[in-house]
């Protein structure tokens, strides 16, 4: 269910399982030739694009595969000047709404989890059915709400739908993990003297900093990668994130595919700087086998 | 803190559990007051909700009945969009062909290639290769996904695109073509872009069920002699059911709502030889204003999916060992 029984696991099963494998199997090369498979194909278009970052048109235009002297970094300028206020507007948005998000999403799933207040799995009901409502059928309605409040082309137009609507798989997942947390040790820091507010802040929230991590990179993926809503609610240059950026960039650069290359590798960097960092409690939070049905 | 909560056996799991006693004496009043705190904690998390979610859904199913043209004044058809979207609309009812062929073939690559890779990774022995093949399946996740879906719209470019260039290279001349401007290929372009289909969140989810099996069972297996891939079909694919059906839920979804990488790869074209319901949708209300059939479009769709969705849950079952 946690992350942290997740990573017992691995540890506990290992002897017995390197023991019977070892016994009935005399190599894995194959394996390790499957997955290279796999991962050359995977791999292959984002090289390819890295390639031709790197060249100017005649270059393109002979040899449009293969590597060519001399590279053309400045392409990247090029590319940079365009992009980069794209992604730093995709960094504001996101940035806003990951915190706004976990701040609510934690206090609401805490109060789901560890109060038996009247109601609770009714309130509880009308989070979760949110998650069967798909974004076709609130874009429009949702679109013209934005309009009538005067959002449209400001950045909260994007940020607080964000918040709201990303807190209901955030307190779905981090209930359960608040429940799951051992009870006898809220209940001695409450005997100690402890409120409700320092039990959650001090004991709760350190013990639950990994989930509380999953839940964060997961909602910041899924504001990055928006399209439909920064499209129809943003009209000025000035405020576009790096999604729709990329998609005019693209209309106004075709065939200048050096620069454009560019920006897209460009693009790809923040969050796989991001991903660098968390790539443990990525993989492990999904590994964890808390996401089934 | 009374002295009855602290004598409370310690082997309750929550506070809660300890006060339920309590609980039975007081009325409902009370207990409301007694967790007055909780339900404010409450309020900014459903501001939001009733705002930015619950009130554009009941809007979406509410204005799905009505003609509702922006700046007009919106008139009651009560099933008028349906009809019309049913009986009169070809381009609706092609576009629902269209997703079906996308949405089986998600599903399809999603149950197996992903699950695959799971399973090489799974009986690799060294953990250090595991954990490298981990990381690298789930690094083209993190790449933002419009920019795989222009790199996509690049490999199938008519004149400068890798597929084309890879024909040439191996003879097949006569197979190029504009793969996403030609109105027999475009929908296939579309449905089978992502070669070799391999998601990484996928993978991880098929290896975290897989690494959940116990010991035993993989233990007794082989002392009953079964082993590589009866041992797959046998044990690991019924045991990790659970997994299967999220992901399977979880394609059927995408492909519904995958409209966007149509609209970017293809805008529905050329023509409407590649349109899909969401885009439909998306045109009616942002290039003509006919928000009130374009709700009634989302509309088709929330309970289109919604239906999948309990058929999965409930069809396919979770085997309990």
């Amino acid at each position: 269910m946690t992350v942290l029984e997740g990573q017992q696991q691995t540890i506990q099963r290992l002897p017995l399982a390197e023991g019977w494998r070892r016994a009935w199997r005399t190599g894995d090369w194959w394996r390790h030739l499957g997955l290279f498979g796999f991962l050359f194909f995977m791999f292959l278009p984002f090289i390819i694009t890295i390639i031709i970052s790197f060249k100017d048109i005649p270059q393109f235009d002979h040899y449009p595969f293969t590597v060519t002297f001399p590279l053309h970094p400045d392409n990247y300028l090029e590319a940079w000047r365009i992009v980069s206020r794209y992604i730093l507007n995709s960094i504001i948005t996101s940035g806003t709404s990951v915190v706004g998000m976990v701040i609510l999403a934690a206090i609401a799933a805490w109060a789901f989890a560890r109060y038996p207040f009247p109601g609770r799995e009714l309130f509880f009901f009308g989070v979760l059915a949110l998650l069967m409502v798909p974004g076709e059928l609130t874009l429009i309605p949702a679109f013209l709400l934005v309009k009538d409040l005067g959002l449209l082309n400001t950045r909260w137009v994007l940020i607080a739908p964000y918040i709201a609507g990303g807190q209901v798989f955030a307190i779905f997942i981090l209930r359960q993990f608040f429940e799951a947390l051992p009870g006898e040790m809220f209940e001695a820091a409450r005997i100690d003297g402890a409120t409700e507010l320092q039990v959650f802040r001090h004991i709760g929230i350190p013990l639950s900093q990994s989930i509380l991590g999953v839940v964060a990179i997961m909602h910041v993926l899924s504001t990055w990668n928006d399209v439909i809503w920064p499209l129809v609610t943003l009209r000025s240059n000035e405020l576009m994130t790096l999604t729709i950026g990329l998609y005019a960039f693209r209309t106004a650069w075709y065939t200048i595919w050096g620069p454009l290359m560019a920006g897209y590798v460009i693009a790809s960097i923040p969050l796989i700087i991001l991903f660098a960092f968390t790539s443990r409690l990525f993989v492990e939070g999904l590994s964890s086998g808390a996401i089934k049905m | 803190m009374t002295t009855e909560e602290i004598r409370a056996p310690a082997s309750h799991a929550t506070m809660a559990d300890v006060r339920v006693p309590q609980e039975r004496q007081s009325t409902l009043g009370q207990r409301i007051y007694r967790y007055r705190f909780v339900y404010l904690m409450l309020v900014p998390t459903f501001a939001l909700l009733l705002t930015f979610n619950y009130y554009p859904a009941f809007m979406g199913l509410y204005r799905a009945f009505f003609k509702w043209d922006i700046g007009l004044q919106p008139e009651f058809l009560a099933l008028g969009n349906f009809e019309k979207l049913f009986i009169r609309d070809d381009i609706f009812l092609k576009s629902l062909r269209h997703v079906s062929l996308l949405t089986s073939w998600r599903v399809i690559s999603a149950v197996t290639f992903p699950f695959i890779v799971a399973e090489l990774i799974f009986n690799l022995r060294s953990n250090v290769h595991k954990y490298t093949y981990r990381v690298l399946t789930i690094l083209p996740a993190v790449v933002p996904g419009i920019v795989i879906l222009l790199l996509w719209q690049f490999i199938y470019d008519g004149t400068h695109g890798l597929l084309n260039a890879f024909l040439e290279g191996v003879g097949l001349e006569d197979w190029q073509q504009p793969w996403l401007g030609s109105p027999k290929t475009a929908l296939y372009a579309v449905t089978f872009m992502g070669f070799p289909w391999v998601g990484g969140v996928t993978v991880l989810i098929y290896l975290a069920g897989l690494q959940g099996i116990s010991d035993e069972v993989i233990d007794s297996s082989l002392v009953d002699g079964c082993s590589g891939l009866r041992r797959i079909f046998a044990i690991d694919i019924p045991l990790i059911l659970g997994q299967f059906k999220l992901i399977i839920v979880l394609a059927v979804i995408g492909g519904l709502q995958g409209w966007v990488a149509v609209f970017v790869m293809t805008a529905g074209g050329p023509g409407t030889a590649s349109m899909v319901p969401g885009l439909w949708m998306y045109n009616n209300a942002f290039l003509w204003n006919k928000m009130g059939y374009a709700s009634a479009i989302g509309m088709f769709l929330f309970v289109l999916i919604m239906c999948l969705t309990i058929l999965n849950v409930k069809f396919v079952k979770t085997g309990d060992y």
